[in-house]
């Protein structure tokens, strides 16, 4: 019986794993412009599933995640412009900044723990807090850190593109940061915390009763899921210049719509969403610059890509409103009923 | 440093005290109090943050614009307005409110954000990134001058709009037995049906209301702010709503008073700051709301469960 | 004959059966009692008629037509009227406002003065304390301010939950006479109770639910002999 329960946790990881690895195997046979694509979306999925590892087993909305992000992206962005680069784009950083120059790997450490760090300070004081209240704080989390990197030039750019940084995130760094941190997330959620934590979204009395400190686990989750948030800034800095506001608000709605679309209450439903609201925006991005999909050729008017976009997730949501994955973790479940009844025997046919 | 800070706080705050900047900030106060009602009556009654709100503004400044644009009568512009505003309310309630009802708040933020992109891209696509000016009532805009305070027009027209609406509101929720049904069904949907209480009915008049009183802002903000864009009313609305949550997001009134307030000083700091000292002014602000939140999580404006709260 | 008709009603929650082949019937002018132990689907058979909850197998009729799939709210308004278990009344809404809300079940026409002025004679807490914020009422107050919003929406069949829960003796009392009250003004009455003497005593019959499955009918006769009763629970 153990047996079978741990085959089925083990399906649960290789199933995300597999998409994410098919999907990066797919990025080295197609084009240039279509690898952009892979990547992407595979920085997607990091990002969503870092959301997901908090929202999904704490059952609270956080709009404050793509902070971390942000925080990730300057700290290994900063770090990682050559030191003769750094006045071009910022002038005015502390001198300390301004001097030390480190590789990839050690940036994407780095960013990972800026991004905790970061979200188990701010998760000292919200993670008492539920529902729309702990929404609109962690909003505000995203609103100051915002206003802070837009302005305060000794850390950064502030409202310079952020350029120069060494694009060292190809296809074979995002699918490996990917993988590592779906790994991660369901380590996290198979732990003892994740699963007290799902405890204490499912029945918080009963939870309490057995001595579960709902707080301590959101606050957990919460700083895990800054480290992976600001991990997968790190992988994005690497691979595309961007500015403050590439890491605002939009970036925080598609990636809460990814998680949503896909099943918030799943690793998978993170990872299927995520991929899938890339798969769509790609197909749309080249459909607006003229494709031909089975022979006919289609050619959308600029801009009309985010209408079918948005369109197409409203209808989603309306038609499946627990998401894509129904909020449920990969399996094989016809293929194990199979094997069920072949172990027990044709007699065995009780409810 | 301390004689610095005390003398830039103090020269705010006599800023802030001038008539001028009262009754602007009051102004301002008033239309994101009706706001606030639009996100709240849906809230209440449907358990819906309808995201996409400010859409409905949108759209109905771009129904000004376009009449104002083929030269029709003012009434002939406010008409469509509300014609616009009130359909596609009426489709948003039935595409998307109605099968979404009892999902949890994140599938219902979700899909109001997508309706939200939708009509912002349509529009878009439609007007182009620079939208369309509404010239029609251009007038209203200018001041008329009281004492020592140049008053624009439309500031007091806001004002008195807000207070007649309000006053409409309140009567309907206390004196009538809809608002009766409105109001019970806030507090406790499952119970309101077991006694009869139509939920399709009030959850109708709630997304009507919200749309005329959508309509209602979208012509006072066209006077003070002509060119409508596809993100008009955008900021606005996520202004209004982390009002709405900081005053109280369960009951109409703290509702409405918290959208009041975060307008009123929004308002006020828009005048009485000066722009090389706003640049961390929104930081201040977010970190006022988490502590507001922190002291007060249910909203400043809400008593305690169960205790004196009437419409 | 508008009569209130359960047929071998099946109520489940996920795969679990939850009421099991149930039939029962409530006549106008007569007191119907319902009893058992905790869990044993009392509630849920309440909920099943006023469609909160969809039926398995089994179907429902009210003086002929059949109830199964219709919203709550239509069958609050078809004259059947719950006192639902705990009361739920709005507590921050005054006495008269939440029995002005017993007002949404009236079937249509008639006037709403002549059973308000009913009900304010049966139960005067209404009319003394009627600016009263309704959660300032003690529990037996509250407990005839859920009764009388019941009655305001002209029901031909009350249902009840456990109204004597959480009540004084004297209160208990107070709200069974009000039930013979109610059944002599030509109501007829489900009583889902977990007192079980004073229940037999009072219905013209009662049922005994155990494991969602109708155990036992008993009468008034049966009030005394309580060990009958004792058995039908552990049988």
């Amino acid at each position: 019986m153990k047996g079978l329960a741990r085959q089925r946790g083990a399906l649960e990881l290789l199933g995300p794993v597999a998409l994410v690895a098919a999907a990066g195997l797919v990025g080295t046979v197609v084009s240039q412009t279509s690898e952009i694509y892979v990547v992407t979306a595979l920085i997607s999925v990091a990002t969503v599933v870092a959301i997901y590892t908090f929202v999904g087993n704490s059952g609270v909305l956080s709009f404050g995640h793509i902070s971390f992000f942000a925080v990730g992206v300057w700290a290994a962005g900063v770090l990682s412009v050559p030191e003769s680069e750094k006045p071009a784009t910022m002038p005015y950083l502390f001198h300390l900044l301004a001097t030390t120059t480190v590789g990839n790997v050690p940036s994407l450490v780095i960013a990972a723990a800026v991004g905790g760090v970061f979200a188990f300070l701010v998760g000292l004081p919200l993670m008492r807090l539920s529902g729309l209240a702990a929404g609109i704080a962690t909003f505000a989390i995203l609103g100051i850190t915002n206003n802070i990197l837009r302005y305060y030039e000794k850390i950064g750019p502030g409202l310079n593109t952020f350029s120069s940084v060494p694009e060292t995130t190809g296809l074979l760094q995002v699918t490996v940061g990917a993988v590592v941190v779906i790994v991660a997330a369901f380590a996290y959620q198979k732990s003892r915390f994740g699963r007290q934590l799902r405890a204490g979204r499912e029945d918080p009395a009963a939870a309490r009763a057995v001595g579960i400190s709902i707080y301590r686990q959101r606050l957990a989750a919460f700083a895990i899921s800054g480290f992976m948030a600001g991990f997968a800034g790190g992988l994005y800095i690497h691979f595309i210049p961007i500015n403050v506001d590439s890491v605002y608000l939009d970036l925080t709605f598609i990636t809460l719509a990814m998680l949503v679309i896909g099943g918030i209450g799943s690793l998978w439903g993170a990872v299927v969403g995520a991929l899938f609201v890339s798969l769509l925006d790609s197909v749309l991005a080249e459909a607006e610059n003229g494709l031909t999909l089975l022979g006919h050729s289609i050619n959308l008017p600029d801009g009309s890509r985010i209408v079918v976009e948005s369109a197409v997730m409203a209808l989603v949501l309306v038609l499946r409103p627990s998401g894509l994955t129904g909020g449920r973790e990969f399996s094989l479940g016809w293929l194990g009923r199979i094997r069920r009844v072949r172990l027990r025997g044709p007699e065995a046919t009780s409810a | 440093m301390t004689g610095l800070v005390a003398s830039g706080i103090t020269s705010v705050l006599h800023d802030a005290v001038q008539p001028q900047a009262q009754v602007d900030a009051i102004g301002l106060g008033s239309i994101y109090a009706l706001m606030a009602v639009g996100i709240g009556l849906v809230f209440g009654v449907m358990r819906l943050v309808n995201f996409a709100y400010g859409q409905l503004i949108m759209a109905g400044a771009f129904a000004i614009a376009y009449a104002s644009g083929r030269g029709w009568p003012v009434w002939a512009g406010i008409v469509l307005c509300f014609a616009v505003v009130l359909l596609l309310s009426f489709a948003m309630d039935v595409a998307v409110f109605r099968p979404l009802r009892g999902q949890s708040a994140a599938v219902m933020l979700v899909a109001t954000f997508a309706i939200s992109f939708l009509l912002q891209s349509i529009a878009l696509l439609w007007f182009g990134p620079l939208g369309k000016t509404a010239t029609s009532l251009v007038a209203l805009n200018q001041p008329i001058t009281i004492g020592s305070a140049d008053i624009r027009k439309i500031t007091v027209v806001a004002i008195v709009t807000a207070a007649i609406c309000l006053g409409l509101l309140l009567l309907l929720m206390s004196r009538t037995s809809l608002g009766l049904h409105m109001r019970a069904a806030a507090i406790d949907a499952p119970t309101a049906r077991l006694l009869g209480v139509r939920a399709n009915l009030v959850s109708g008049v709630a997304v009507l209301v919200a749309g005329l009183l959508a309509a209602v802002v979208a012509v006072l903000l066209t006077v003070q702010f002509p060119t409508v864009t596809p993100t008009y009313a955008l900021q606005d609305t996520i202004i209004v709503l982390v009002g709405v949550v900081v005053g109280g997001m369960t009951r109409l009134i703290p509702a409405t008073l918290g959208g009041f307030l975060i307008g009123y000083v929004s308002g006020l700091l828009g005048d009485a700051l000066p722009s090389n000292q706003s640049q961390y002014l929104p930081s201040f602000l977010f970190g006022l709301v988490i502590l507001v939140l922190l002291i007060r999580p249910d909203g400043l404006f809400t008593r305690g469960r169960g205790v004196v709260e009437r419409v | 004959m508008s009569a209130l008709e359960l047929r071998e009603i099946e109520v489940a929650y996920g795969g679990v059966p939850a009421v099991r082949k149930v039939s029962l019937s409530v006549a106008p002018g007569e007191i119907v009692g319902l009893i058992g132990p905790n869990g044993a689907g009392k509630s849920t058979t309440l909920h099943a008629i006023m469609g909160v909850v969809p039926l398995r197998a089994g179907s429902i009729t009210f003086g002929g037509s059949s109830l199964g799939g219709l919203a709550p709210e239509k069958i609050a308004r078809s004259g059947i009227a719950l006192v639902p278990e705990g009361r739920r009344l709005f507590a921050e809404l005054t006495v008269d406002e939440n029995l002005r809300l017993g007002l949404a079940g009236r079937p249509n026409g008639g006037d709403p003065a002549k059973d308000l002025e009913v009900v304010r004679e049966l139960f005067p807490i209404v009319s003394e304390f009627r600016d009263r914020q309704a959660g300032a009422l003690s529990g037996g107050q509250q407990q005839q301010l859920a009764i009388a919003r019941a009655l305001v929406a002209s029901p031909s069949i009350l249902l009840l939950d456990e109204p004597s829960l959480g009540l004084a003796p004297k209160v208990v009392e107070l709200v069974f006479e009000t039930l013979q009250t109610i059944r002599e003004r030509g109501l007829g009455i489900l009583l889902v109770e977990q007192r079980a003497q004073r229940t037999v005593a009072l219905a013209d019959r009662t049922h005994v639910l155990a494991s969602g499955e109708l155990r036992l009918t008993l009468t008034p006769d049966d009030a005394a002999d309580t060990e009958r009763m004792v058995a039908a629970y552990l049988s």
